[in-house]
């Protein structure tokens, strides 16, 4: 190989890795990114905080959520963030729905989308009952 | 003093020697409209959003406990002129906008996207972009119940796309949902990232534009540039007008009009771009009712509300866009006159309808 040629091939790696590190390290940095609480959280809510047929709004993992107590199937709670383009959804007591105000999806009361641009179901969170305590995670 | 310091200037820099080839010996077609003014236009609107954007950025804190009341009573009630600076840049953003919409299509219906200005045209499209992505970052910053969810709703976009639809999302909120670290992120996009790159811009558009030289108007006059391109060559009119006084005059008169509409609705309509969302600070555990993005971003925001399935919504919006980009190498007819071309013209003034119709339904 000849000199002029070595140099120019040094030059290319070195340049490479030069933008590699820099586009490498900005990557990691912008992409650093804080997760809902990774440890599994219980919220204990009691019974009597959502009377039949209504709803309550909660935070559950630093999230906005949705706990129902529906007439005929019991409890039941949702992410609120619409899967369409994340708007929170609202219970409708009069509806019994969950609504979206941005784009009108409208979801029933066990998550499924009932109309609106909606692509999936909304999130639901698990829960068990004991006693008088709901305890959602 | 004036003639010592142009002598002080000239014998540097040779000022008289630029005087005279870029603004005396510079020649304009004689068929220009007042639509060519529009570039001008939109540099001294970018000039003026530099200058209130740098003003506001003294009282403005970005930070989610601070940033609404920093916008909504330090800088609206509190500092003097301060309401002046904060609508300034608020109705320059829009009208901005407009002007940079305005010269794209009047570029387009006048055929001067055509070669050798391709990449002309793919600048101005590319900063028609920043322009957007300026006002909406700009959007989050006061940090109100309408610029937070606007900004969910906008940011949620790219989820339509699997697998790299989420990573994006995260990328652009900094976390699953608009928090402070959002705001953080669009702040640093709206005055230090987009800045540059926008100027960067600016400078190969208007190198671009003083290389191949000024096109002229196909209407009224038969335009000799539609030769084989084979070489170089750079437009010019010997037996144009000076660019000084008279399209001087012209780019003057519309700078006079810009201000005129500015204030009027500064004066007259002060709250045309602030409905009453933007008085209740961010909320993120209530979406108001009646949510909507600026009316720039109505059009693809009604469309995703009527196109049920996102993922084809979204990829409609970024076809058509590519389309628009890559248009001149698209278009590979001679003829520049869109009053010539029948089919072109029917759907321009589909694809404006269609806008103007989306637009005033996601309004309503």
């Amino acid at each position: 190989m000849k000199r002029r040629r070595f140099l120019k091939v040094i030059l290319a790696f070195l340049g490479s890795i030069t933008v590699f590190s820099f586009v490498f390290s900005i990557l990691k940095f912008l992409t650093a990114l804080p997760t809902r609480a990774a440890d599994v959280q219980k919220l204990v809510i009691r019974k009597s905080e959502v009377p039949l047929g209504e709803a309550t709004n909660i935070i559950y993992q630093n999230a906005p959520a949705v706990l129902i107590n529906r007439a005929d199937k019991g409890y039941i709670a949702f992410l609120r963030t619409c899967t369409h383009l994340g708007c929170l959804v609202e219970f409708s007591k009069i509806r019994q729905k969950l609504i979206c105000p941005c784009h009108a999806g409208t979801y029933d009361l066990d998550g499924s989308v009932e109309s609106g641009p909606p692509p999936k179901p909304l999130i639901a969170i698990p829960l068990k009952i004991e006693g008088d305590n709901i305890i959602l995670g | 003093m004036w003639k010592n310091l142009r002598h002080w200037l000239d014998v540097r820099i040779g000022l008289d020697g630029i005087i005279q080839t870029q603004v005396i010996d510079y020649r304009i077609p004689k068929n220009t409209n007042i639509f060519y003014t529009l570039g001008f236009l939109a540099v001294i609107a970018y000039i003026l959003q530099a200058i209130t954007g740098i003003v506001l950025l003294i009282y403005y804190v970005p930070h989610p406990d601070y940033a609404f009341s920093s916008v909504q009573e330090t800088i609206m009630t509190k500092v003097p002129y301060g309401w002046l600076f904060r609508e300034m840049h608020t109705v320059g953003s829009n009208l901005l906008i407009l002007i940079v919409m305005l010269h794209m299509i009047t570029v387009f219906l006048m055929g001067n996207y055509k070669r050798p200005r391709e990449l002309t045209w793919l600048g101005g499209g590319l900063l028609l972009i920043i322009t957007v992505i300026f006002g909406f970052s700009g959007y989050l910053l006061p940090w109100n119940q309408l610029s937070y969810w606007a900004t969910t709703v906008v940011t949620s976009m790219p989820t339509a796309f699997p697998l790299i639809g989420e990573p994006i999302a995260r990328i652009l909120r900094g976390g699953d949902h608009v928090t402070g670290m959002t705001l953080s992120r669009f702040f640093a996009l709206h005055v230090a990232i987009l800045p540059p790159i926008f100027l960067t811009l600016v400078g190969i558009h208007l190198f671009l534009i003083n290389r191949t030289g000024i096109s002229a108007t196909p209407f009224g006059k038969i335009d000799d540039e539609q030769r084989p391109l084979t070489e170089y060559k750079r437009k010019s009119y010997p037996e144009g007008y000076p660019y000084y006084p008279s399209f001087f005059q012209k780019q003057m008169y519309m700078m006079m009009a810009y201000f005129a509409i500015m204030f009027f609705i500064i004066t007259f309509l002060p709250t045309l771009n602030f409905p009453d969302a933007v008085n209740s600070p961010a909320d993120p555990l209530r979406t108001p009712a009646e949510i909507k993005p600026a009316w720039y971003l109505l059009a693809p925001y009604q469309l995703m509300k009527i196109i049920p399935n996102k993922f084809f919504g979204i990829m409609l919006q970024l076809i058509l866009l590519i389309v628009f980009l890559i248009w001149p190498f698209l278009d590979t007819q001679k003829e520049k006159n869109v009053m010539k071309r029948p089919i072109l013209r029917g759907v321009f003034i589909f694809l404006l309808a269609a806008w103007v119709v989306l637009l005033y339904w996601g309004r309503s």
